[in-house]
């Protein structure tokens, strides 16, 4: 029988398609392209939401997918390769959960692109719905890899068009920079994946996720004694070392794809690119992918804590280092990139803390409140005729106020209000890393700490730009006469408002906690899989190897959860407060100069990107021109040297040839001789 | 002025020490060397014959004279005979030289002048230079030893 | 009978006193003599080893030698006569062109 399955090909086909047409034909098309790309993507989102219902067991029993389509090295009979190299298709609700993201925002960021780009008259569209197809195509084949080099194609792809997209406006001067810098900063990171893979393959001699045999079970029987011998580590170092360093290796692609500090300077700069795109790039496709491997090789990571422990201090640490910077941001999209970098600390928080389903939860409701604002910030761009400076806007409420109110309701999801999306969700983020911290984990209360104090900042600064924005009177002629917005930009963004306001009520654990409920839906929905890949079996993992055990405080669970949810929600109040105390007046002013010389610091975003150039142009360049004085002076100088040594001594050596054949007689006698001696004196002849 | 009579000669003596260090090497090894006493020959036994059988690869076993035992040598033996014939043909060859126009060589025979499978030599006379380098050639080779 | 030893030295004088020739004389000639003693000193050597070992195969290889020296001479010779026609003289140092 045909089911689901059998089309999840085509869910990534379909946009891979959109891209050919709207790259070939697009400019024969009306609205260049456009067309194609929403047709393609309404229908992988169709396609999606019967695989979804096919893994949750609506049209039958609950199922999942694993298969390969294509081996396109080794596996054949004679060939010397030890690994087979596969495509293949994974489905499991992870997966399929993330298909259903993807697909949506994709679908409505395509229909967004109408007003965002149609309606503006802007060139090219040919080519940036080629962009949009081809990057959907690419996360899509991302998310539904079941092995991790296919997986890095995908994300690699993912970059290259995100490269693109970045630079769509390759005519001014900064998208260009920010997308080569977007590409190299990623590229970085990308560099340590790559080296991630191909330890994982003379590791364990496979890439598969899922399955008896794929590299996390692999890596499980090791340390547990059994099976050992299928592991070859290198450099002498035990399992548990040596997979803590392959765990490293590809979690430097995450960083570097994540923004995670040290490599998130990319995705500010990255806002150079058109306002959809952002939408794109930081709510569901290139950002959300390195959370989304960590979570899907989960079974790998948690068998390390050291890897768990770098990835929730690394997380907390970004969540609130961005949230610092994000504080003092003049343009309305760089208040949304520092938060989205912020907000997916909190993804990595939670999966370093053990929170698997707190991640993943975290994932798809900031998907859809972080898709939702972009879409607002790119209505109001629009309106503002591209203006993005918020000190330009004011009093935009009145004027366009479908674009303010899901606006509004995206602010209250990021600054995690109650009883929004993002409330329950960044909960529970800092509730797992609470009680695993309190179960004895101390690192994790760092990280937990930053993590709550990012709740404040994050409260701040939505709230500072909503008031800015929205509030107020307006500050210039702009604003008094935003220009309006049509049905295609007003459509996204009531849809992703909707689901911003609802999305959390999958996963209400405090409410579940408190009523007795059975309303995990969440919890439930990730606990069925194939074996390995359920959020049971993390939690066992993660238990019995990084020894993540529960702790409470006063209340037991209950009282942990509820104290936990006032603490997050009291600060992200008070930081709302503090915003509306200080931005909701009728003529707003700058309070930076309040912070004195932090402000500098702030605006300069800690002098990352200074440091950052510093390194390439002082230590790496310095390192280079010292390595180039050795390749031309050592390694260069020593060839020549050996050249010139034995042009010189072959120029002196051929005199012997003096054509004379009494000398060459002579040296014959003498060679004669010489051999005469040695072979008598070895031999003994002369005794 | 030195009233000595003085070897005419423009020798340079100097390597001639080689040949001199090869020799007392070689005289102090074979002096050093422990040899059995020689067998020698049987008293009545045909040397010569012995070495004209041996050329020719004749067994023992087929005469009825005693003779020496040695290695056939036959092969030797008409491998010798090309070699001379060889370097016979190379000395005539060498020998051959061209003066004002002509070749001058040891074989020389009457041929037409106007002998069109000449080589390139202009045919002046008597001297065509197409059978005078012919010692390679073969018919003229064979021909050329045999005279 | 006469112990190997002396036929050697003998020989080895012979051989010398030909290599002698060939390092010290330039006239190509002499050579040729040189090159003949020796041939002639190994000759020396397969007679005298064809005695001690009883065995006549040492006196034949040396007709062979004779043989092939006799050939050996008539292209020396050869050679020689190119060597004067080319350089007017039978001096082996000035033909020296073969060279770095």
């Amino acid at each position: 029988m045909v089911g689901a399955f059998d089309f999840v090909p085509a869910i990534v086909l379909l946009p891979f398609f959109s891209f050919l047409v709207a790259l070939f034909l697009g400019k024969y098309m009306p609205k260049g392209g456009a067309l194609a790309g929403i047709t393609a993507t309404a229908g992988s989102l169709l396609l999606s939401i019967w695989t979804v219902l096919t893994v949750a067991g609506f049209t039958g029993t609950a199922t999942t997918y694993q298969q390969t389509l294509y081996t396109w090295a080794g596996g054949m009979e004679g060939t010397p390769l030890p690994y087979e190299l596969t495509f293949g298709l994974l489905i499991d609700p992870l997966s399929s959960m993330m298909l259903l993201i993807v697909t949506l925002v994709a679908f409505l960021v395509h229909v967004f692109s109408l007003g965002y780009m149609n309606d503006e008259g802007e060139t090219g569209l040919p080519r940036y719905y080629a962009g949009l197809g081809l990057f959907s195509a690419s996360m899509l084949g991302f998310v539904v890899a079941d092995n991790l080099l296919m997986a890095f194609m995908f994300f690699e792809l993912v970059g290259l068009c995100s490269y693109l997209l970045i630079g769509f406006w390759f005519r001014e001067e900064a998208p260009p920079s920010a997308a080569k810098k977007a590409f190299l900063v990623t590229r970085f990171g990308d560099y340590f994946f790559l080296i991630g893979v191909v330890a994982v393959f003379a590791t364990f001699g496979t890439a598969a996720f899922a399955g008896d045999g794929s590299f996390p079970a692999l890596a499980e029987a090791a340390l547990a004694g059994e099976g050992g011998g299928d592991v070859n580590t290198l450099f002498g170092l035990d399992p548990q070392a040596w997979f803590t360093v392959v765990g490293l290796l590809v979690l430097g692609g995450v960083v570097g794809k994540s923004a995670q500090f040290p490599l998130h300077t990319w995705l500010p700069d990255a806002m150079e690119g058109p306002t959809p795109v952002s939408a794109l790039i930081h709510a569901a496709t290139m950002v959300a992918a390195g959370v989304y491997l960590v979570a899907r090789m989960y079974g790998f990571y948690a068998l390390t804590p050291t890897t768990l422990a770098i990835i929730a201090f690394v997380g907390g640490f970004t969540a609130l280092f961005a949230a610092t910077m994000g504080v003092v941001k003049r343009e309305i999209k760089q208040v949304l990139a520092y938060s989205t970098i912020s907000q997916y600390g909190y993804m990595m928080l939670a999966l370093g803390s053990g929170g698997y389903i707190a991640a993943t939860f975290h994932l798809m409701t900031h998907a859809f409140f972080k898709a939702l604002l972009f879409l607002g910030a790119g209505s109001v761009i629009i309106a503002m005729h591209h203006n993005e400076n918020m000190w330009d806007m004011g009093g935009l409420k009145d004027r366009m106020p479908t674009t303010y109110y899901t606006f509004l309701a995206g602010s209250l999801a990021l600054a995690g209000i109650f009883p929004f999306s993002g409330f329950w969700s960044k909960d529970e983020v800092l509730y797992e890393a609470l009680v695993h911290g309190l179960g004895g984990s101390p690192l994790l209360l760092a990280a937990w700490a930053m993590g709550l104090l990012a709740v404040f900042f994050t409260g701040f600064y939505t709230f500072r730009m909503v008031f800015l924005t929205f509030h107020g009177k307006p500050r210039t002629d702009t604003a008094r006469n935003p220009h309006g917005v049509r049905w295609n930009v007003k459509g996204p963004l009531a849809v992703l408002a909707v689901l911003a306001v609802v999305a959390g009520f999958i996963n209400m654990v405090p409410v579940a906690k408190l009523t007795g409920l059975e309303i995990e839906f969440l919890h439930d929905w990730l606990a069925h899989g194939p074996s390995g890949l359920t959020s049971e079996h993390y939690s066992e993992l993660t238990h019995d190897y990084a020894n993540y055990s529960v702790g409470t405080l006063v209340g037991g669970e209950l009282g942990t959860a509820l104290i936990s949810g006032a603490v997050s929600l009291g600060l992200a109040l008070a930081g709302a407060g503090l915003a509306y105390s200080l931005y909701n007046v009728p003529e707003p002013v700058e309070h930076t100069d309040r912070l004195g010389s932090a402000k500098d610091v702030l605006f300069n975003n800690y002098y990352q990107d200074e440091y950052q150039v510093w390194l390439a142009n002082d230590v790496a360049r310095g390192i280079s021109r010292g390595a180039d004085k050795f390749d031309q002076g050592v390694v260069d100088g020593v060839v020549n040297g050996i050249s010139s040594v034995s042009l010189l001594s072959g120029s002196r050596v051929r005199r012997i040839q003096t054509g004379v054949v009494s000398n060459y007689a002579a040296l014959l006698t003498l060679g004669l001789v010489a051999l005469l001696v040695i072979l008598g004196l070895q031999g003994g002849w002369f005794v | 002025m030195t009233t000595k009579p003085q070897l005419n000669d423009d020798s340079n003596f100097l390597p001639g020490l080689a040949a001199l260090g090869l020799f007392v090497v070689m005289a102090v090894v074979f002096l050093q060397a422990e040899f059995g006493a020689p067998e020698g020959f049987p008293a009545d036994v045909s040397i010569v014959a012995s070495i004209g059988y041996a050329m020719f690869d004749i067994s023992a076993d087929q005469l009825q004279q005693q003779i020496v035992s040695a290695e056939g040598f036959l092969a030797a033996f008409l491998i010798m005979a090309i070699a001379l014939d060889v370097a016979i043909d190379a000395a005539v060859y060498l020998a051959k030289r061209e003066e004002a126009g002509e070749v001058v060589t040891a074989l020389v025979e009457d041929v037409r002048s106007d002998d069109p499978t000449s080589g390139g030599e202009p045919s002046s006379g008597r001297g065509p230079a197409a059978r005078a380098d012919g010692g390679y050639d073969s018919s003229d080779a064979s021909s050329g030893g045999d005279r | 009978m006469v112990p190997p030893q002396y036929y050697l030295l003998l020989a080895a004088a012979i051989f010398c006193i030909g290599l002698f020739g060939i390092l010290t004389r330039r006239n190509a000639l002499l050579f040729l003599m040189s090159v003949e003693l020796m041939l002639n000193a190994a000759n020396i050597n397969l007679v005298a080893f064809s005695v001690y070992w009883g065995n006549v195969t040492g006196q034949t290889l040396s007709l062979f030698t004779m043989a092939l020296a006799a050939a050996e001479v008539a292209i020396g010779i050869g050679i020689i006569l190119t060597l004067y026609r080319n350089f007017g003289d039978v001096d082996v140092t000035d033909a020296a062109s073969m060279r770095w």
